[in-house]
């Protein structure tokens, strides 16, 4: 087995342990090892920052709302904290969105742990072509930027330069990290800078309900 | 009877007047209302453009009140039963999107004490003068002041939203702005943490209250401007920014930890020590000087 076909199956490996040969290889290979041993420490973290980062109360509220107008919990009706006296109408309903950017906000983080791939040591030239790929979007961040544009174009250069400088952060803190991996302040740096890309996600997530 | 020309013209002059005044004010409304809250309750507002000026209350109930500026939007209220919550919401009523001036709503709420607020805006400064307790504030542009109290816990996330803490003792305080830059004025307590991502961060004050004070930016930089009662232990490190430092510091006389294999940094106590100061950059600059 080489890394190539390691790294195929390292999700799977995180979350369940690796066959004989999975193992094996493990055994051998100091930079597959380093990032298991990454992504773990990574994974470990951030299930410690989960109680610590419960979504905005905006996001509770803003479903509570949703649902209010679906007619899903009918006016008058206890609800979660209590008992809501009144609610405005509104004709346009942004439910299935709102739903889908409240979870997507969670689950786009889980997405971008499980896919995190320290660098090995580059050169300068290697680094500095590094950090101008971590300038570009993903997908992901495109799609949210699109999604910001469409609700308020006067907010998009605000996201899309914190998400461009979360992706620096984290592409510098990674080298660190893949410099020093005893290093704990480059450990923390790393979470930080997913935080910061979280908190935008969460953010942006929280706009788009009603 | 005769009227003369030049009280005839000061009579239509002042009718004109009158009736321009009342045209621009005419989409303007402003409402007050006092809504019961029990103890360790939570209110909650939500709006996009206007203001948000918060300030202690009386116990018991939270007076609301807000001027809205035009009539494509309103402002929801609601209470649980148990006057254990309640929410605030800018609400626009048109499909069509209102101008950014329509949609404004300005609001003036009195927070009773040891009830805990939470205030998300879209561009609305959001201003705290005064008020204790915990206070969840987020806004992706708005200006956020906190200032003038006494044990209050601040949580805060901005996008872009710059943010100025001032004169608040025995504080609790939990930043994570991306963009926006940071200042704290004579800000201290057991927790002072600010994680930025490019903004700068800048605080003066002494540090006191045997406080852990955390700062940590990506690309921005880091000012610590200290007096020299400040009692701290001090250590900074940055990976590719510089450092600077004018205030004195002894050097420990042993360490646990070895010196860092990358970067930069340096470390030390002033008087007993007694309050934990951390800076950490990759990119920025981290300057510690001594207030003059």
């Amino acid at each position: 087995m080489n890394c190539q076909q390691f790294q195929e199956v390292l999700p799977y490996i995180i979350e369940h342990g690796g066959n004989e040969e999975e193992e094996g290889h493990l055994r051998t290979c100091p930079a597959c090892a380093e990032l298991v041993r990454d992504l773990k420490y990574i994974a470990d973290q951030a299930k410690l920052m989960l109680p610590m980062y419960d979504p905005n109360p905006r996001v509770w509220s803003g479903i509570e709302h949703a649902l209010h107008r679906e007619g899903l919990i009918q006016e008058g009706r206890t609800s979660r904290q209590g008992h809501i006296t009144t609610f405005a109408t509104q004709a346009r309903s942004w439910t299935p969105l709102g739903w889908g950017m409240a979870l997507a906000s969670l689950v786009v983080f889980t997405v971008v742990l499980i896919n995190y791939r320290p660098q090995l040591p580059k050169t300068e030239l290697a680094a500095q072509n590094s950090t101008a790929t971590a300038n570009q979007l993903n997908s992901e961040d495109q799609r949210l930027i699109s999604q910001v544009a469409q609700q308020s174009p006067e907010a998009q250069p605000a996201y899309e330069a914190g998400l461009r400088e979360a992706n620096a952060y984290i592409e510098d803190a990674q080298q660190a990290v893949t410099r020093d991996p005893d290093d704990e302040q480059a450990h923390e740096q790393l979470l930080q800078a997913y935080q910061q890309k979280e908190t935008l996600y969460q953010m942006a997530a929280v706009r788009s309900l009603p | 009877m005769r009227i003369s020309q030049t009280r005839l013209r000061a009579v239509v002059l002042g009718v004109s007047a009158t009736l321009g005044v009342c045209q621009a004010f005419a989409g303007e409304t402003h409402k007050e209302s006092r809504m019961e809250i029990a103890p360790g309750g939570t209110l909650t507002v939500t709006t996009g453009g206007g203001s948000v000026n918060l300030k202690q209350g009386a116990v018991g109930a939270a007076v609301v009140a807000y001027t809205t500026h035009s009539d494509k939007v309103e402002v929801d209220r609601t209470s649980t039963a148990d006057h254990r919550r309640i929410e605030i919401r800018t609400h626009v009523l048109t499909e069509q999107k209102p101008a950014a001036d329509e949609s404004k709503v300005d609001y003036e709420i009195s927070i009773p004490p040891g009830v805990s607020v939470t205030v998300s805006t879209v561009s609305a400064p959001i201003t705290a003068d005064g008020v204790s307790g915990e206070m969840n504030l987020s806004s992706e542009s708005g200006q956020v002041t906190v200032r003038n109290a006494n044990r209050s816990h601040v949580i805060m996330q901005g996008v872009a939203a710059p943010v100025s803490l001032t004169n608040l003792s025995a504080a609790r305080i939990d930043i994570m702005a991306n963009s926006g830059a940071v200042q704290l004025t004579n800000v201290w307590g057991p927790k002072i943490h600010v994680a930025t991502s490019s903004g700068n961060i800048s605080y003066q004050g002494d540090c006191s209250g045997v406080g852990s004070y955390w700062f940590s930016t990506h690309s921005g930089n880091i000012d610590l401007a200290l007096p020299e009662t400040a009692s701290v232990d001090l250590a900074a490190r940055t990976y590719n920014g510089t450092l600077e430092n004018d205030f004195p510091l002894q050097k420990k006389s042993h360490t646990s930890s070895s010196p860092p294999k990358q970067g930069s940094s340096f470390a030390g106590t002033s008087h007993s020590g007694a309050s934990a100061v951390e800076l950490q950059s990759i990119n920025g600059k981290i300057r510690v000087k001594k207030q003059q």
